[in-house]
């Protein structure tokens, strides 16, 4: 399974003082992008360009946390759509399913988690190089966007 | 005798007219203000405005995303933020984002879905100090 991202080139990253800018402007303005999500034949990849990727890295965060803690379902709303993606957790094993893609990606819980926590720390890399002045933002280390930071 | 009371009836009547009168007066005052008071529950912002047409405007080039029927302005964007607001189902927003999501079915088409098909329903987005973040068709 792949999880990884690509953040938007033509963001308008003058909109807002990011060492200030409050919670909810982080987790729907601020860094938007591609969700790239594919596993063998199934691509269930969002490459809108809008996606606000600290918004998907701590939900994914949650809904890990969540499967890990025991088996059930768990439900990704968009930010700017009706699209979701469905994470059903069953045994082991994390099924992915979309709202507006066919198929579905299969992958075992150790390797679902250990993707989420990847992606949430490249994330918070690429932005502390990207954007230091993030790391002035007590809103976006509250956050803890990638948890052992 | 039958003239005296002609008059009273006439006066009678006046003072009836004027009654209700006064009465519509004040329901069609009150009515103002409960709309007014709806209109404060949320504030639109021009950042919000902006953010809104970049996403969602007719002519926007944002893919995955509900667009506006074609002949949106700002004003009639506020008005059916509004109404939704005013009318719509509530809930919290989801995985851990602070504020509220309002839900409400216009019963018309409205603009397009994420596939290009009819939307008649407007999901407003609303931080914890009652602002609106977005709000787009579906």
């Amino acid at each position: 399974m792949l999880m990884d991202f690509r953040l938007s080139e033509d963001w308008d990253e003058d909109f807002a003082d990011l060492a200030s800018v409050e919670e909810t402007d982080l987790r729907y303005y601020v860094a938007p992008g591609d969700v790239m999500l594919r596993s063998g034949q199934t691509d269930l990849s969002a490459n809108w360009g809008w996606i606000p990727l600290i918004d998907f890295a701590l939900a994914l965060v949650e809904i890990a946390d969540a499967l890990s803690a025991a088996e059930g379902s768990e439900t990704f709303e968009f930010t700017e759509s009706e699209a979701i993606l469905q994470f059903d957790r069953v045994g082991e094993e994390v099924t992915i399913t979309s709202s507006y893609a066919p198929g579905e990606i299969r992958a075992p819980l150790p390797e679902f988690r250990n993707q989420v926590d990847e992606f949430a720390r490249r994330l918070d890399k690429a932005l502390s190089q990207k954007h230091p002045e993030l790391e002035l933002n007590p809103e976006y280390q509250r956050l803890k966007l990638f948890r052992s930071r | 005798m039958k003239s005296r009371q002609f008059r009273r009836v006439i006066l009678v009547s006046r003072i009836l007219i004027l009654i209700l009168v006064a009465g519509w007066g004040i329901s069609m005052a009150a009515g103002q203000v409960a709309a007014g008071d709806t209109h404060q529950q949320v504030t639109l912002n021009q950042w919000a405005i902006r953010h809104i047409q970049q996403r969602h405007w007719p002519d926007s080039p944002a893919a995955g995303a509900g667009k506006f029927a074609p002949g949106i302005t700002e004003e009639s964007l506020r008005d059916m933020i509004y109404e939704a607001v005013a009318n719509g189902r509530s809930r919290e927003n989801t995985h851990g984002r602070s504020g509220e999501i309002y839900e409400y079915d216009f019963g018309r088409p409205i603009g397009t879905t994420i596939n290009g098909g009819p939307a008649s329903r407007l999901r407003v987005v609303i931080n914890t100090r009652r602002q609106v973040v977005t709000a787009f068709p579906f």
